[in-house]
């Protein structure tokens, strides 16, 4: 009796590996080395699921951090997959924004590319500390809006939020710039010392600022005379 | 012609290598030299003057087998049916919220995953093709990323920063394909824009050499099968309405209608919030006990109409299909009701009454229990040639009401059931005696939350009639209560409650004590 499905088992699978197969592998591996980074610092952080956002405990959460992504190779769209991670649940144990700021900001900061481009639009969370202490030489680009204490400490490198702000951005930060094509919260540029913070919207209210400049919609609101055309 | 002789040749190779999909051979259009294939409901078209021009450059055999590779990994793979179109259709406008963007990331994506499953899976010459192909605007950023994800010098490049991002993403994960088609269209959104802004500027567009995908792609019944998913995949009926409305037109022009179920030219505009719970509906299946009746009408093979793959094949009749299975070849009986004599086992017909007042949720915003629970009440009388009536009503004393005879028009039926008031509730009993004195003894369908001002009235009502009443209420109140214990010496009623979308198949039609031993149909 001849066999019906004959003329399918003549038909062989061809099944070739591809770039795209590799591409992919290492993709998945780079955010699991990133991913195993982030539990650490959590483990030494965030033991009791608790974290307090003092200057001390971020300082120390970034040097953990920075031990943890000593032997990572990885690129700037692997940072945006590990943003996009930390809004699903099923690959991040558990979400705590403060260290997860200052984990990503560490990416950033020894990024091999000078300039970074976040696509942050589609995600849930709003990251706190994007951008904290970003040095010389790094331009970071975030498009979406972003949580608290962005830009903080900042440190000679250019942070532009596509997007707006939330409470105390560019707190501390010493040189370098922010734009910021929306609004920002309260507490904006506390304790600032230099630099300059540019914002597109509103400010709902400023901080303590020692040094620097603070434009809102074109305006230069600190030190409050002078001019300064806003241009992204 | 030389192009149709190659095709002959070609196809059963072609046809083999995609394991035999069920498609007609593929025919030749003269065409423009710049876009290689159509497919209409399933005919591929291969572009003459699109060959004529290629064959300078590659072997005439293999530019026929790419061009059908491509095409049959369109129906065998990507997207594989409407259901999955329309999905990728409605996740790209999410991110662009401009249809004709989102139209074209769609079509791109969808090359891309056929590509490069062609590419992994097959023995195919797609590489080639798309190196002899112009490369200019969203063409060449592709070929730049296939040349990357596939490893094959296709003479292009550049357009880094795009390809690596586009290049990273799990184009052959079906699973994933909803996320895929947001980040690839995030990427490309910038091209978009561009693109749809020259368009509008010079009022024509740079071909997608291998072809659009839209309607035209699927048949009516595809189109139909596709809706009724999408109806039950859908997160909220607001995201089903807008990718509906922003194929209105195509779909209007391809006949498809609420007036014909769905399938077939309506009488009517295309109602998205009624089509949305016409497939919704389809979806779930609701039992009706049979009583018996006098003089009911049985289903007799009338007529022949040509058969399409989707529909049932016990329809089939063999001896006028010359015992092949084909669309196109293959006839199905159309069944009419005949009419007998006697007593015996039938389905009555069925007055819908639903509330729509205040209190009930206004089903073009969100999705109505009570709106479903009446259209699957609809279906399942209808199913059985029953005819409907509907009593939709908020204030009714104040005018607040619809009133729709009984009748076959599941388009009549169905818009009254959508239609909504707000306001007051309160029963014109009046009304109700009236319908139901139109026709021999119908069963109630009675959908509320029981919120009604005159409750004691209609419970007094519902005490004296013989009627088999299913009253379904949505949630749980006091007045709700008060019902069923001002009905529960009354055999002729069964009380059902909806809290969620799957209470609605609890619910048994006409479910009466003193028929519990007849059968469910």
């Amino acid at each position: 009796m001849n066999n019906p499905f004959e003329a399918f088992q003549q038909s062989v699978a061809h099944n070739r590996t591809i770039p795209l197969d590799n591409i992919l592998k290492s993709k998945g591996e780079t955010l699991n080395k990133i991913l195993t980074g982030y539990e650490e610092l959590l483990k030494n952080e965030a033991k009791d699921l608790v974290w307090l956002m003092q200057y001390s405990t971020v300082i120390k959460a970034y040097s953990i951090a920075e031990k943890g992504i000593v032997e990572i190779d990885y690129t700037a769209e692997d940072i945006e997959e590990f943003c996009y991670a930390l809004d699903h649940s099923d690959q991040i144990p558990y979400l705590i924004t403060g260290p997860a700021g200052v984990y990503v900001s560490v990416l950033c900061n020894h990024a091999k590319e000078e300039e970074i481009n976040l696509h942050l639009r589609d995600l849930n969370v709003k990251i706190n500390l994007l951008g904290y202490r970003l040095p010389y030489n790094k331009k970071l680009v975030v498009e979406g809006n972003v949580g608290d204490f962005a830009g903080i400490g900042l440190d000679g490198g250019e942070l532009i939020i596509e997007g707006s702000g939330k409470n105390y951005t560019g707190a501390g930060m010493k040189q370098g710039k922010i734009y910021v094509r929306h609004n920002l919260g309260f507490n904006t540029g506390h304790g600032m010392t230099g630099g300059q913070l540019i914002v597109g919207g509103r400010i709902k209210g400023l901080g303590k600022i020692v040094g620097g400049e603070i434009y809102e919609r074109d305006q230069l609101i600190f030190p409050p005379d002078g001019i300064k055309p806003f241009n992204f | 012609m030389e192009l149709e002789k190659i095709i002959k040749k070609v196809w059963p190779l072609v046809r083999k290598k995609h394991l035999f999909p069920h498609i007609p051979l593929p025919s030749v259009v003269e065409g423009g030299d710049d876009i290689a294939l159509e497919i209409k409901s399933k005919q591929l078209l291969i572009s003459n003057a699109f060959f004529e021009k290629l064959k300078a450059k590659m072997d005439e055999e293999e530019i026929v087998e790419t061009i059908l590779d491509h095409g049959l990994t369109h129906y065998m793979y990507c997207p594989w049916d409407f259901h999955t179109h329309l999905s990728l259709y409605s996740e790209a406008k999410k991110v662009v919220h401009q249809k004709e963007q989102a139209q074209r990331a769609t079509t791109y994506f969808m090359d891309v995953v056929t590509d490069t499953y062609c590419i992994k899976e097959k023995n195919t010459k797609i590489a080639k093709l798309y190196k002899n192909l112009p490369k200019n605007g969203m063409t060449e950023v592709l070929t730049a990323l296939y040349e990357k994800i596939w490893g094959e010098d296709l003479e292009s490049g550049g357009h880094e920063e795009l390809v690596n991002r586009l290049s990273r993403i799990p184009y052959l994960e079906r699973a994933k394909w909803g996320d895929s088609v947001k980040k690839f269209t995030q990427v490309i959104q910038p091209l978009l824009e561009e693109e749809v802004e020259n368009t509008h500027q010079n009022s024509q567009r740079g071909p997608n050499p291998l072809g659009e995908h839209s309607l035209d792609n699927y048949s009516l019944d595809e189109i139909d099968r596709g809706m009724r998913e999408f109806a039950s995949a859908v997160d909220n009926l607001q995201e089903f309405k807008e990718t509906v409305e922003d194929l209105r037109e195509e779909l209007e022009k391809k006949g498809y209608g609420t007036g014909g179920m769905g399938r077939g030219r309506g009488n009517h505009p295309l109602d998205a919030n009624l089509l949305y719970y016409m497939k919704l509906a389809e979806s779930y299946t609701l039992p009706v006990r049979q009583l018996p009746i006098e003089k009911r009408g049985y289903l007799h093979p009338h007529s022949h109409k040509p058969w399409e793959i989707g529909k049932p094949f016990a329809d089939i009749d063999l001896w006028t299909s010359f015992g092949k299975i084909m669309p196109g070849m293959t006839q199905i009986w159309t069944k009419q009701e005949g009419e007998t004599h006697g007593e015996l086992e039938g389905t009555p017909d069925c007055l819908i009454i639903i509330d729509s007042s205040g209190s009930m949720i206004n089903p073009s915003e969100r999705l109505s229990y009570a709106v479903l629970g009446a259209a699957c009440a609809c279906n399942a009388y209808r199913k059985q040639e029953s005819k409907v009536a509907v009593y939709n009503f908020s204030d009714a004393l104040r005018g607040n009401k619809i009133i729709v005879d009984f009748n076959c028009e599941k388009d009549r039926i169905y818009a009254a059931i959508c239609r909504y008031f707000g306001g007051g509730t309160a029963l014109d009993l009046n009304d109700i005696i009236h319908l139901l004195s139109r026709t021999d003894i119908p069963d109630i369908f009675i959908i509320t939350d029981m919120q009604i001002t005159n409750l004691e009235k209609v419970i007094d009502f519902v005490n004296t009639i013989e009627n088999r009443v299913t009253a379904v209420h949505v949630g749980h109140n006091a007045h709700s209560t008060r019902f069923k214990d001002g009905t529960k010496k009354n055999r002729n009623i069964s009380l059902f409650n909806i809290k969620e979308k799957e209470d609605i198949p609890k619910i048994i039609l006409g479910k009466v004590d003193e028929y519990l031993n007849s059968p469910v149909r």
